[in-house]
């Protein structure tokens, strides 16, 4: 994809494309066009949704939801970060996981759902081992590649002065391989939103998931959306406060 | 000179390395040689005929198929202390996410562990041997090929190495900073004294800093010529390259190079 350098007027044109499509849906709906009751105005949703923000009911499922996500991509991340820097520096572990590991990758995690509420139940266990198993994979495959692509030389002059193999793997191949992981990591981070809301759809207990499907339920269509957005902006938030910290972290990669 | 015993001469003993697979490769066997203590020692020798791998066996970054390497009479296994190693690929040896400065702490910090304070002012004053003062906090990309091999210098003195093994360190900058960086490190070896050995297929470079020479073979490598270079010291960009026991020397040197090719197996001296 080509990049363009950001300037303060690129916005303008689609934003406006997008406040069209939104007047369009508004009228429609005003008009009869479509069914207000499935497609309400996108104004009344945005009332909605300010009853919901100013109410504060949004709190408790939007922190529900967030904890159980930092729990799952925290252990998903740290054991694909660990099984991946070994995997990809060490050949025997590498043979060792390489089939098990691609055999479990393809599987869409949301199928793990009904297995593992038969194991662990409907509450927070059951989503946070679904969004590590989700986040794990991605994470896992970029820190393999990475570590694999370590120069060489950058080894060597560590093993000249006298660094030992562990010793190389946190100093070293660990940094080195910071890009990859992080991409690995931002990648993880928008399937384990999407596999979290879906359990939490599944589960009906609680969370923006669990909170949007209650509403489908009772046919309130105009919270549906308003929480669509809340949950919308959530995705929307989180890739934009990593990508502020991966450009941070692996400052020397892109020059 | 009692170079036998003293901790900084390097000694091969029939040191041989193979490379086994479909078609077995004999990169060389039974290479013996003594480097003497704070000797400043060349290898020459036709690209691909092994001294770089020659290098990399003596620095135990790969095994040797046979023999043994000793450093002040002790068998050298592993990775050892003592020697460190000037890549020719500086670029890629220095760590990118690290400044000037923690790139040459990265050196002996682990050895010595040093408060912040102690290692900075260590790793300063290597930085200052070399010219670098002044970018102790830029990051390696920021500085200039000749610059960025300064600093991988700096680097391996700090770590206070007995040996040091430079394998084509100056091959790929341009012709004005390597001479720069010639009287560098000649300098820097006349103050320290560090034993060197300089693998190089450039026959000035080899002649204005070495004592001696050694001149290999094609594969299966051997010595082919082992040469004085007598050159005074300490040696000079300008005067030293016109010294008439330079330009004989040099003729010797790329005769040999270039004349000896297909009979070179059969001439062992």
């Amino acid at each position: 994809m080509p990049t363009f350098a950001r300037r303060a007027g690129d916005l303008v044109p689609g934003i406006a494309f997008l406040l069209a499509i939104l007047g369009l849906i508004e009228v429609a709906a005003r008009t009869g066009l479509v069914n207000a009751a499935v497609v309400p105005p996108p104004t009344a949703v945005a009332v909605q949704l300010a009853q919901i923000v100013a109410g504060g009911t949004f709190a408790v499922p939007l922190l529900q939801t967030l904890a159980t996500l930092f729990a799952g991509y925290a252990i998903g991340c740290a054991i694909g970060i660990v099984l991946g820097i070994l995997m990809g520096s060490v050949r025997a572990i590498y043979d060792l996981f390489e089939p098990l590991t691609e055999l479990l990758r393809p599987i869409p995690k949301p199928a793990l759902v009904p297995a593992l509420i038969l194991f662990l139940g409907l509450g927070s266990a059951m989503k946070i081992t679904l969004v590590a198993l989700a986040a794990f994979f991605p994470v896992l495959v970029s820190t393999v590649q990475g570590a694999r692509g370590v120069d060489v030389t950058m080894i060597d002059m560590a093993r000249t002065f006298g660094y030992r193999p562990i010793e190389i793997l946190r100093q070293i191949v660990l940094p080195a391989s910071a890009p990859y992981i992080a991409a690995g990591m931002r990648v993880s981070l928008g399937v384990a939103l999407v596999v979290l809301v879906v359990a939490e759809m599944l589960a009906e207990t609680g969370g923006l998931g669990g909170t949007l499907i209650a509403m489908q339920h009772q046919f309130m269509v105009r919270q549906t959306y308003g929480w669509l957005v809340i949950v919308a902006a959530v995705g929307f938030t989180l890739n934009a406060l990593f990508v502020r910290a991966e450009r941070r972290i692996t400052f020397w990669s892109s020059r | 000179m009692n170079g036998a015993t003293d901790e900084r001469t390097l000694k091969l003993e029939g040191l041989a390395k193979r490379f086994d697979g479909k078609q077995p490769v004999v990169v060389f066997e039974d290479l013996s040689l003594e480097v003497r203590a704070g000797e400043f020692f060349s290898i020459v020798g036709p690209s691909g005929c092994g001294k770089s791998t020659l290098l990399q066996v003596v620095a135990g970054l790969i095994p040797a198929s046979g023999g043994r390497v000793l450093l002040g009479g002790r068998d050298v296994t592993g990775e050892p202390a003592h020697m460190v190693y000037l890549f020719q690929q500086y670029a890629k040896s220095l760590l990118p996410w690290m400044t000037a400065e923690d790139n040459v702490i990265f050196a002996f910090n682990h050895r010595l562990g040093l408060g912040p304070r102690a290692a900075r002012a260590r790793a300063r004053e290597h930085l200052a041997m070399v010219g670098l003062e002044e970018s102790a906090a830029a990051y390696p990309w920021q500085l200039s090929g000749g610059m960025q091999q300064r600093v991988a210098i700096a680097r391996a003195l700090s770590a206070d190495p007995k040996v040091l093994l430079m394998d084509e360190p100056f091959s790929s900058v341009d012709a004005l900073t390597r001479m720069e960086l010639h009287a560098l490190i000649s300098e820097l070896w006349e103050r320290k004294r560090f034993t060197t050995i300089l693998v190089t297929h450039d026959v000035d470079e080899a002649i204005f800093l070495a004592d001696r020479i050694a001149l290999l073979t094609r594969r299966p490598a051997r010595i082919a010529e082992l040469i004085e270079t007598g050159l005074a010291r300490p040696r000079r960009a300008v005067e030293t390259h016109e010294d008439p026991r330079f330009l004989a020397l040099r003729h010797a040197l790329l005769e040999g190079l270039l004349h000896r090719p297909d009979e070179a197996n059969a001439d062992v001296r």
